[in-house]
């Protein structure tokens, strides 16, 4: 599958989620976050970066637990809970943050 | 039906499950008296009170294959071309009792009047199931990335380096990386190196206290059996031999299984099984090794931690392994208010997520149900701090805790020491 943006074409998973992380951009990120009805505000890109930065250092996708446990400790308590999380990625914090920064569909916790 | 009607899947899985039939699992259909005893053991049964739940009724399809092979009856009816072999539909029915409804809890197993291991039938019936393709896509996944990637969340070497760094530098203490003649080789689950890592920093604490020389192997680090849990013994065997590899490249004198079930046992007992010859070192839990330092006067802590709190054990340790009175010893030297469940130890309800359950995401509603009885045992206490040694239970309870609304707090027996050792001031 392929998305056509701005004469850019992203190649993709079935499942949505960018296929070369090397080709994301913030206009990607826009544009599958309007697909899902989701403006993105300063909260989510706070979410959307700490992932990127995350699996940077750490090259994996982080189960929604581990994230939500990591952006606790980096963040507070106030945003490292589900219910805030949630709020924001309506379909999973992880995956569907994951999908909109460009990194792969993260595991669950196994 | 007749069996020369069977679908190739449904063949696949008869043939599987066949061979899977020793005479200990033929002797345990001979010997069951239809009792409903492993229905009471069963935390699945007693929180939705539905019979499908029955421990030996998720037996079935291997109840039949069993008849049908090793039964006068059967192979008279089958002869007569009248046998009721179990196909495609029922194993694609069954496969919610084989993986979604079944932890390898064992408690079904400790209750059973005829000794039967139920347990060990149901682990032994995944075997068909997954060969079939009758598994949670949740473990098939797992599987598939513990062979190419080397972990089941797919952890790879960079991932537990980059915490390794965190550690130390949370720690102040040097963590030894494949470091050769070291005495122990400590492994760690996958949910550890990204969920819990703190294990590593509390362990490398109560090492440096205990002048322990140990490492951890960027090549055979992941404790976690994905193959166990899906009933795939190749896959199983795969994993563990990358951990024995590891062990005898390093020339380790023990490995130490991290604080996680399956893993002790699949280590323990199922590594010689599946590679077919001892191994050339001791396995030990690390309570067990714990339990050791404390005997031996080398874990020495300062006051105690007062907070009210209570213990689960983690079904994989007690029940199986036997490891019961270590934590508790280790509970009562750091701990001034420790309080027990009931029931308890070796009878201990499971979390509802091990043996792959976890894994499965279409299990989730399910496991919150069975999840329940665990929440009354913890509510009846009063506590605010549940200690455990599992990450897997740990994940499955704080889940839990969170869904029944619970304040109260998840800690890793292990962390729970480190924090109290004479030099963590």
């Amino acid at each position: 599958m392929a998305i056509e943006l701005n004469g850019k074409t992203y190649e993709t998973d079935e499942e949505g989620y960018l296929a070369d992380l090397s080709q994301w951009d913030e206009d990607i990120a826009t544009y599958m976050a309007n697909d899902d009805d989701i403006e993105l505000t300063d909260a989510h890109w706070e979410v959307i970066n700490f992932l990127r930065e995350y699996y940077e250092e750490y090259q994996i996708a982080p189960a929604v637990r581990v994230l939500t446990k990591a952006i606790g400790k980096k963040l507070g308590k106030d945003k490292g809970n589900s219910k805030y999380l949630y709020q924001l990625f309506p379909y999973g914090p992880a995956k569907q943050a994951c999908k909109f920064g460009g990194l792969p569909k993260p595991t669950g916790c196994v | 039906m007749n069996t020369n009607k069977l679908s190739d899947r449904a063949s696949s899985a008869e043939q599987h499950i066949l061979s899977r039939i020793d005479s200990r699992i033929a002797s345990f259909f001979s010997s069951c008296v239809h009792c409903g005893m492993c229905a009471e053991a069963c935390h699945f049964y007693k929180e939705t009170g539905d019979p499908k739940y029955t421990p030996i009724y998720k037996l079935e399809p291997m109840r039949k294959i069993w008849k049908h092979h090793h039964t006068f009856w059967g192979k008279l009816f089958g002869t007569l071309g009248w046998s009721t072999l179990p196909d495609e539909q029922m194993l694609e029915d069954w496969q919610e009792l084989v993986y979604d409804s079944c932890t390898l809890c064992s408690r079904c197993s400790l209750v059973c009047p005829v000794g039967n291991d139920i347990a060990y039938m149901v682990r032994q019936q995944r075997e068909g199931f997954s060969a079939a393709g009758f598994a949670p896509e949740g473990l098939k996944g797992a599987s598939e990335r513990s062979i190419e990637l080397g972990s089941p969340m797919g952890v790879t070497a960079t991932t537990l380096l980059a915490t390794i760094k965190h550690q130390e530098k949370e720690c102040g203490i040097p963590i030894p990386v494949d470091q050769q003649g070291s005495d122990y080789l400590v492994l760690l689950s996958s949910l550890e190196i990204v969920g819990f890592p703190e294990y590593i920093g509390a362990i490398a604490r109560i090492f440096k206290q205990a002048d322990i020389s140990w490492t951890i192997s960027t090549k055979g680090f992941e404790a976690t059996n994905s193959g166990i849990q899906i009933g795939n013994s190749e896959i199983a065997r795969e994993i563990v031999e990358r951990v024995v590899n590891a062990a005898e490249s390093l020339g380790v004198k023990a490995v130490i299984s991290p604080e996680c079930g399956h893993a002790y046992t699949s280590i323990r007992w199922d590594a010689p099984n599946l590679l077919g010859r001892e191994l050339p070192f001791k396995v030990i839990h690390i309570l067990e090794l714990l339990h050791e330092l404390q005997s031996q006067g080398k874990l020495k802590t300062v006051g105690t931690f007062d907070t009210p709190l209570t213990y689960h054990d983690p079904c994989s340790i007690a029940r199986k392994g036997g490891v019961i009175k270590e934590p508790r010893d280790l509970l009562n030297q750091v701990s001034s208010d420790f309080r027990e469940m009931t029931p308890t130890g070796e009878m201990n309800w499971c979390c509802g997520g091990g043996g792959g359950v976890s894994a499965i995401d279409e299990a989730e509603e399910l496991r919150f149900k069975a999840f329940h009885r665990k929440s009354e045992q913890v509510n009846k206490l009063g506590v605010k701090v549940l200690v455990t040694a599992c990450a897997n239970c740990r994940n499955t309870i704080e889940e839990g805790l969170e869904n029944y609304e619970m304040d109260v707090e998840v800690v890793g027996l292990t962390e729970l020491i480190a924090g109290q050792l004479e030099s963590a001031g």
